[in-house]
């Protein structure tokens, strides 16, 4: 049995509720790709402003060397690092670190309009028995997570990695950890327009391959889920199996197919939604955003920390 | 020629495969064969499609060849659009001989008298297939070209196929404009949709192959699993064999019609084993349930024989090409037991 939070049900989480809205905003609506990352060798909050001016300075090199993304207009990337000291799990969690990319054409030099054209944070939401053997130097922020193209992510991927020694994975999400996924965001209150529960399947090893949407109405899908959670605050992997057993056996009823040999790719619900591949997106903020984050971090941070 | 006449023929000969264009364009004839002689079909489409237009220009080519044109590029690549189908009623018994000229007639009338500004088309092809294109306009605008939706009607069955695509309001319009001018009752769409328009006409009109009681049980020698080898024993071959079997009972053995989709809208009430002590609900358990696949039936078959599902699978599933629908909406039969529930 594990434990995971519910909305609100420890200190650390009610603190995550007195974050500023217009903060954490970026986090939003956005389709995040999820990295393990090593720990940093030698990194420090104090020198951000200079991490800022080496990142840009090393992409104006790469990009002189050909490594152009844009063809034709020349393109000046300001590079933006800093430090979001509430987004962690525990006091024991180092704040997020968010990396920023802006592009500014020539012709809008004057002006200062910057548009936005990749960002990528690294956060630790691991809890506090995770960090017992850290050695001293070294700085624990083992989930990355990108938006933007993926040059960019390649480019400033390879700049940390030369920088602090660490080693970058992309990050799958299990069917085990899906399916807790749906589980926990099913069990939180949303209002009567919220979309459905929806799981998508692959049947893998077929001649003609067969992909399966099943999607529940979420009141009925919450319904199911409050009387399988017995405790409010707490989930436990029993419970987790006994929701999507409870799911799979609804359906083998109609259509005599066994979901659970299927292979789970994507759950998504009203408030985030993940898929296998290591993507997840949060739709509804923003306490409940960043909690799903949150609550996907601890899921993954130490599936983080053995995968990389 | 008229400018919007030259685009539209331009960009209709831009969807063809460069290797096919010139089939479509004999298919066509609009354009003599010594005309065509003179393109070189090996150039780039930008250029043959420019090509054409000049051949086109000096044939004085209008809106009805572009048409027709265009009902030809969709004749061949049907699969590019989604198609409905459609059943006609018709009271009484009478058949009434079927008249082309008179259906066409009574077609356009309708349809011009509620809506002036239509382009429509016909074409006729050996299988009693008559395809209807047409473009629609506005009470205050001219037809645009670009907002067709196409008919495709078996003159000798009830069945109609439509595939609409924009300006779905226009569909009450068109499906009078069918009853009347082919003299039915009335017209009721059926839950069926596919790209596929020749597996609807499959499902439709009983042509694939039907699953056919054997009562001659095959023995198991005739059940060629591959060289023998006296060191490997099948375990489950029993199994495995009724598998088959009942596959081959329940689908048949020969191609299955290409479907792409399948949906269930389920209304069914959640049931579960009551030592679970979980969800005890009055209300129906709401779900939406959706199976795509590039072939869902021969999809589906596969199932079983690779241990993903039971042998026989769910009636939901295998009625669709006998039920001929791939839209369902099932709800709780009423004051049955729990064991047998749900007809589709």
């Amino acid at each position: 049995a594990r434990r995971a939070g519910g909305p609100f049900a420890n200190p650390e989480e009610r603190k995550l509720s007195l974050l500023d809205p217009q903060r954490i905003a970026f986090l939003l609506r956005k389709q995040w790709t999820l990295y393990s990352v090593t720990p940093l060798y030698r990194f420090s909050n104090a020198h951000l402003r200079n991490y800022s001016r080496l990142l840009s300075a090393f992409i104006a090199a790469e990009r002189q060397k050909g490594w152009a993304v844009e063809v034709g207009v020349e393109l000046d990337i300001k590079v933006a690092v800093s430090s979001l000291p509430d987004l962690k799990g525990s006091d024991q969690d180092h704040a997020a670190i968010l990396v920023e990319l802006f592009s500014r054409s020539p012709a809008s030099q004057k002006t200062s309009e910057e548009k936005l054209i990749w960002s990528g944070w690294f956060c630790s939401v691991c809890g506090d028995d995770f960090f017992e053997n850290m050695p001293e130097d070294f700085t624990c922020l083992p989930l990355f997570l990108t938006n933007g193209a993926e040059s960019y992510t390649a480019i400033v991927g390879s700049w940390f990695q030369k920088t602090f020694d660490c080693c970058f994975h992309r990050l799958a999400i299990s069917p085990l950890n899906l399916s807790w996924m749906a589980a926990m965001w099913t069990g939180c209150k949303v209002d009567k327009t919220a979309s459905a529960m929806e799981l998508i399947f692959s049947v893998p090893g077929l001649l003609q391959p067969l992909d399966i949407s099943y999607a529940i109405h979420p009141e009925d899908a919450k319904a199911l889920w409050d009387t399988v959670q017995k405790t409010p605050g707490e989930i436990t992997q029993e419970e987790v199996d006994i929701f999507m057993d409870c799911l799979y056996s609804h359906f083998h009823r109609h259509f005599k197919i066994r979901l659970s040999a299927a292979k789970l790719v994507k759950v998504s619900t009203a408030i985030a939604s993940a898929h296998c591949d290591g993507i997840i997106k949060v739709s509804l903020g923003p306490e409940i955003g960043v909690l799903a984050v949150v609550w996907t971090g601890r899921l993954l941070c130490p599936l983080a920390e053995t995968q990389a | 020629m008229d400018e919007i006449v030259a685009e539209y023929i331009r960009r209709t000969v831009l969807k063809i495969p460069r290797d096919e264009i010139k089939t479509v364009l004999q298919k066509w004839g609009f354009l003599s064969e010594a005309q065509l002689q003179t393109i070189n079909f090996c150039q780039i489409k930008e250029n043959i499609s420019q090509d054409v237009v000049q051949l086109c220009e000096e044939n004085s080519a209008g809106v009805k060849q572009a048409a027709v044109l265009d009902i030809i590029y969709n004749h061949i690549y049907s699969n590019k659009r989604v198609w409905s189908v459609y059943q006609m009623n018709k009271t009484g018994e009478e058949t009434d001989f079927f008249d082309v000229t008179d259906f066409k007639k009574k077609f356009k009338r309708r349809l011009q008298s509620a809506l002036t500004n239509v382009t429509i088309n016909f074409r006729e092809y050996e299988d009693n297939a008559i395809w209807i294109r047409i473009a629609w306009g506005t009470p205050y605008t001219k037809p645009n070209q670009y907002k067709t939706s196409y008919v495709v009607y078996h003159s000798q069955t009830p069945y109609v196929f439509i595939s609409v695509s924009v300006l779905k309001r226009n569909l009450p319009l068109l499906c009078q404009a069918l009853v009347a001018a082919s003299n039915y009752h009335d017209i009721h769409e059926m839950e069926l949709r596919s790209h596929s328009l020749n597996s609807l006409k499959d499902i439709v009109f009983k042509r694939y192959s039907q699953n056919f009681q054997s009562y001659y049980p095959r023995p198991i020698q005739e059940r060629n699993v591959g060289p023998e080898n006296s060191r490997i024993i099948q375990e489950n071959r029993n199994e495995k064999e009724r598998i088959q079997r009942v596959n081959s009972e329940v689908f048949g053995d020969g191609p299955q019609p290409k479907l792409e989709f399948a949906r269930y809208k389920l209304e069914t009430m959640f049931k579960s084993d009551p030592q679970m002590n979980v969800l005890n609900k009055k209300e129906p358990f709401r779900c939406l349930v959706k199976f795509s696949s590039p072939h869902l039936l021969e999809s589906l078959k596969s199932l079983a024989p690779v241990g993903m599902a039971d042998a026989p699978l769910s009636p939901l599933l295998t009625c669709i090409p006998h039920k001929a629908r791939n839209y369902f909406k099932i709800k709780e039969k009423k004051g049955v037991s729990p064991r047998s529930f749900v007809s589709p």
